[in-house]
């Protein structure tokens, strides 16, 4: 069964490397693996000197900045895995024969998404470096609490994991339109976790959907860990203390793995029920 | 116009394909057709006639302006097809095997139609021919049934049905029976053939592995291997060249390797193919005379072997390919 | 007792006479053009799950960019930007997906081929795909526009109906010439051409400046960044739209139009030559009719 998993995880690993890479020469890799990115958190950026001018000391510029520097984790992950299986099964033809294939199927999935956690790693690792040597974000790379970072990023790519599982399975299950689920459910996440506006901003009506959200702790804790004090500029969760939002970071991690669990059993059944395994989409 | 006889004329033809290496620097270059000489006259059923691999596909793409030639011209209908594709592209129309054509979201029909608007028809007199196309190929109960819930032959007798639709000058097959059963192959060869005999003046080129289907259908065979036209003939003038050989198929128990390597000295052994089979040896032979078919024995038999039947058969376009080439069709197509 | 007949018709039956082509004139170019568009109208109309993917999630992104401009305590007629832009990517993603890349997802279906060796107009073919796709993209601008619109009371004031008018036509020709110059790229970049197309979403919305006024820029990259036929199109239409747009307008209304008419000139016949060009280049190459895998 380990045996099993370890190959399934390791092979699709590399797969997703070779497809993720070697449509182009690495000069041109590295440049849209970065682009887009750093071009999203430029939008942010211009949108704001649109408004303050050329200054960057308001609170909510880092904010923005470093939230939507992170949120490229879920965008990388979660949706990498729903685009693993649009790959194999629209462009490659070989989503088939893999089911037929003595491996775990969402190891091989999570596998596949790797690739994308690593050039998603260096589009953040860029995007943050650009921000604080040009774009004046106040992050002083000597007073990051590293313990506290490292531990939330490794919850919280666990967790988009997990989200990426449940996405990916139910993109199984549709046909014809499902190139822009994995980004689309990304993007309105974006909405919902205080990726780049505090959630107190939203409707009331809304708000118990972004404390549902995993995501949403993850990068307050992210804030806090690269910002120190200055993250408490917005007090969304000015009552909560750093272990209050660990615990509930675990908690949401435990229960979206669960939920992926069962996603994906579901939507796998419904799937072969209807023949999509080898479907088409043709229009 | 160049010959308005003509239907396809190659002179010289040739195309050689870059391949791209992974690494830098290892670029490699695979001549797919080399030097192809053929004239087809209008009105002519020609056949193209080889291995996988052999360039035929290669052929048909550059006759249909899908590929320019390296070297060399070729004209289809009088016209370049490198220099007036737009001449060319009205007046023909190509069905390949094995490949779907169209949107899997539409129905037969509309996918039909789709490809007659492409072609200038006119939607009223497209459907009228639509549904009498297919009528005759059998697939008028799934007129309105989506083309991805077709099954691979019902699939292909569409593709067909497509080709045919704009009643194009010249046609080209290109393995249209690839993948079909029997009794499709079959009904697909019967449609073809009708609808040649009804139009006298409209040619068609197929290609082709099948042996039988070359020799059923074709007034004319080239017979190509490795990008090059070893003969052109009528099927009957390609097997007379093998007239005054003797042709035997043997079956033998197993034969071990020494036993073959014997028959490259055996005088009257002209060539020879060794096809293993589930626990039997096939050996197809084509001897200079009869009366060497006694020494072929006698080593079969020093070798240990068992001699479990044995035939003399006329020739057929296999055994002409076995003697311009020197090995059966599916090996050449492995090699 | 059961009787097998493997006869097989020995005629063909009589066949309607066939029909005569017309492959000249504006009218086969329209018939090329709704025929290709067909599949994706009827795609969509038997596929309706797209309705919700199409626009609904992409007017939550819109919103998202709504909330950034209120935390930031903007004037409102930021949030009409936003709006205004997040309408517009529509227009982008229909060129992009519908049509650029679609020609290339058409050679990977084995498509392709038949339609070069038609004698349909290429041209005819790329604006078929992208009229097929014109019906989820006008649904997807008009519901970012008009729940936008009317959630965030966006206060709009249109100053010149007709000079907005012109402005998006020219702009949409602008657009879906460079639309089909994208198309013949792709042609020979082959499987590149859906990584480019992702990859270059986010820099496209960045450099056209969807959700900000382009004069923050600084002249010179404005001026650069206008070579993308949104990025003034935009500019003119917030002027068009907004009491504060001419104040933070890049260049004036009219020396935009301007530019506006030579790109989409200049973009409309460079994507002629270009698709020729292309078609002759993967001919030579042979990459025309491979499916890459």
């Amino acid at each position: 069964m380990l045996q099993t998993f370890n190959r399934s995880f390791r092979t699709a690993a590399w797969l997703g490397w070779q497809v993720e890479s070697n449509w182009t020469d690495p000069l041109l890799f590295f440049a849209f693996s970065v682009l887009k990115p750093v071009s999203s958190v430029l939008i942010l950026v211009f949108m704001y000197h649109a408004v303050a001018g050329a200054g960057s000391d308001a609170p909510i510029y880092a904010y923005i900045f470093l939230g939507n520097a992170f949120y490229i984790y879920v965008g990388a992950v979660m949706a990498g895995t729903s685009y693993a299986i649009l790959d194999d099964r629209e462009r490659y033809r070989t989503l088939k024969y893999l089911y037929i294939a003595p491996i775990a199927m969402p190891m091989y999935l999570l596998g596949r998404a790797v690739a994308r956690f690593v050039v998603g790693t260096l589009a953040v690792v860029i995007t943050l470096l650009v921000g604080i040597f040009f774009l004046n974000v106040p992050v002083n790379l000597l007073t990051v609490d590293w313990p506290l970072f490292g531990l939330t990023l490794a919850l919280g790519i666990i967790c988009l994991s997990f989200m990426g599982l449940a996405l990916g399975a139910w993109t199984l299950t549709i046909r014809n339109e499902p190139w822009f689920l994995g980004d689309a459910v990304a993007a309105s996440l974006y909405l919902f976790s205080g990726a780049i506006f505090p959630i107190t901003l939203l409707p009331g009506w809304l708000q118990p959907l972004a404390y549902g959200l995993p995501v949403t702790y993850w990068l307050e804790l992210l804030r806090r860990a690269t910002l120190g004090p200055n993250a408490a500029a917005f007090p969304t969760f000015a009552a909560w203390s750093n272990g209050q939002l660990l615990a509930a970071l675990t908690g949401l991690t435990l229960a979206f793995g669960l939920l992926a669990a069962l996603a994906f059993r579901f939507f796998d059944r419904l799937a072969r029920e209807r023949g999509l395994i080898d479907a088409q989409s043709n229009f | 116009m160049a010959h308005e006889a003509l239907a396809i004329q190659t002179e010289n033809l040739g195309r050689v394909y870059t391949i791209k290496a992974i690494k830098k620097g290892e670029a490699k270059q695979r001549v797919a057709l080399n030097d192809v000489n053929l004239e087809v006259g209008r009105g002519e059923f020609f056949g193209l006639l080889g291995p996988n691999g052999a360039g035929k596909t290669t052929l048909i793409k550059i006759l249909t302006t899908l590929l320019a030639p390296t070297h060399g011209r070729a004209t289809v209908a009088g016209y370049d097809v490198a220099r007036q594709a737009a001449q060319v592209r009205p007046l023909i129309n190509m069905v390949s095997g094995g490949e779907s054509s169209g949107y899997g979201l539409l129905t037969v029909r509309e996918n039909l139609w789709m490809f007659g608007q492409f072609y200038g028809l006119d939607s009223k007199s497209t459907y009228r021919r639509v549904d009498a196309l297919l009528e005759i190929v059998g697939l008028s109960d799934r007129a309105h049934t989506k083309t991805s819930d077709l099954s691979t032959g019902l699939r292909q007798k569409m593709n067909i049905v497509r080709g045919f639709l704009t009643d194009p000058q010249i046609i080209f097959l290109d393995e249209p029976t690839l993948g079909l059963d029997v009794g499709a192959s079959r009904e697909v060869r019967s449609f073809v053939r009708n609808w040649v005999d009804e139009r006298p003046d409209r040619t068609l080129l197929l290609t082709t592995h099948y042996m039988a289907e070359a020799e059923e259908l074709c007034q004319r065979v080239a017979i190509i291997n490795a990008g090059k036209v070893l003969a052109c003939d009528s099927p009957a003038n390609l097997k007379r060249r093998l007239q005054r050989e003797a042709i035997f198929r043997l079956d033998v128990s197993p034969l071990r390797n020494g036993a073959l390597s014997t028959f490259e000295t055996l005088p009257g052994v002209r060539k020879f193919v060794h096809t293993p089979q589930d626990g039997k040896s096939e050996l197809d032979l084509i001897l200079a005379e009869d009366g060497a078919i006694a020494s072929v024995v006698t080593t079969l038999t020093s070798h240990g072997a068992q001699i479990l039947n044995l035939q003399k058969r006329e020739p057929t376009l296999e055994d002409v390919f076995v003697d311009l080439v020197g090995l059966s069709m599916e090996q050449a197509a492995a090699s | 007792m059961s009787i097998v007949d493997r006869q097989l018709p020995t005629e063909n039956r009589q066949l309607p006479a066939a029909p005569r082509q017309v492959i000249h004139g504006w009218r086969y170019f329209l018939r090329t053009v709704w025929a290709r568009a067909y599949p994706r109208i009827i795609g969509q109309q038997r596929e309706p799950a797209w309705v919700f993917f199409e626009t609904f999630l992409p007017f939550l992104a819109t919103v998202g960019y709504v909330y950034v401009y209120r935390a930031m305590e903007a004037p409102e007629e930021f949030v009409g930007f936003a709006v205004m832009g997040g309408a517009m990517t529509a227009f982008w993603l229909n060129v992009m997906w519908s049509m650029a890349t679609q020609l290339y997802w058409d050679k990977e279906q084995g498509n392709l081929p038949l339609y070069i060796m038609s004698p349909a107009s290429l041209m005819a073919i790329l604006l078929g795909m992208a009229l097929g796709g014109m019906l989820a993209t006008s649904l997807r601008a008009a519901i970012i526009l008009v729940l936008g619109t009317w959630l965030f009371q966006v206060p709009f004031a249109i100053s010149n109906y007709l000079q907005l008018f012109a402005v998006f036509l020219l702009t949409m020709t602008a657009l879906y010439g460079l639309g089909m110059l994208f198309g013949s790229l792709f042609l020979l970049f082959g499987r590149n051409a859906w990584q480019i197309s992702q990859m270059m979403q986010e820099p496209i919305y960045f450099i056209s400046g969807f959700y900000f006024p382009i004069e923050t820029f600084g002249f010179a990259v404005a001026l650069a960044a206008a070579i993308l036929p949104l990025t003034l199109g935009m500019d003119a239409m917030r002027q068009l739209t907004f009491a504060n747009g001419p104040a933070l307008g890049f260049l004036s209304v009219e020396i935009e139009i301007g530019i506006l008419l030579l790109l989409a000139v200049g973009f409309v016949s460079a994507a002629k030559l270009a698709l020729d060009r292309m078609e002759w280049r993967a001919r030579y190459e042979g990459t025309l009719s491979d499916r890459r895998k």
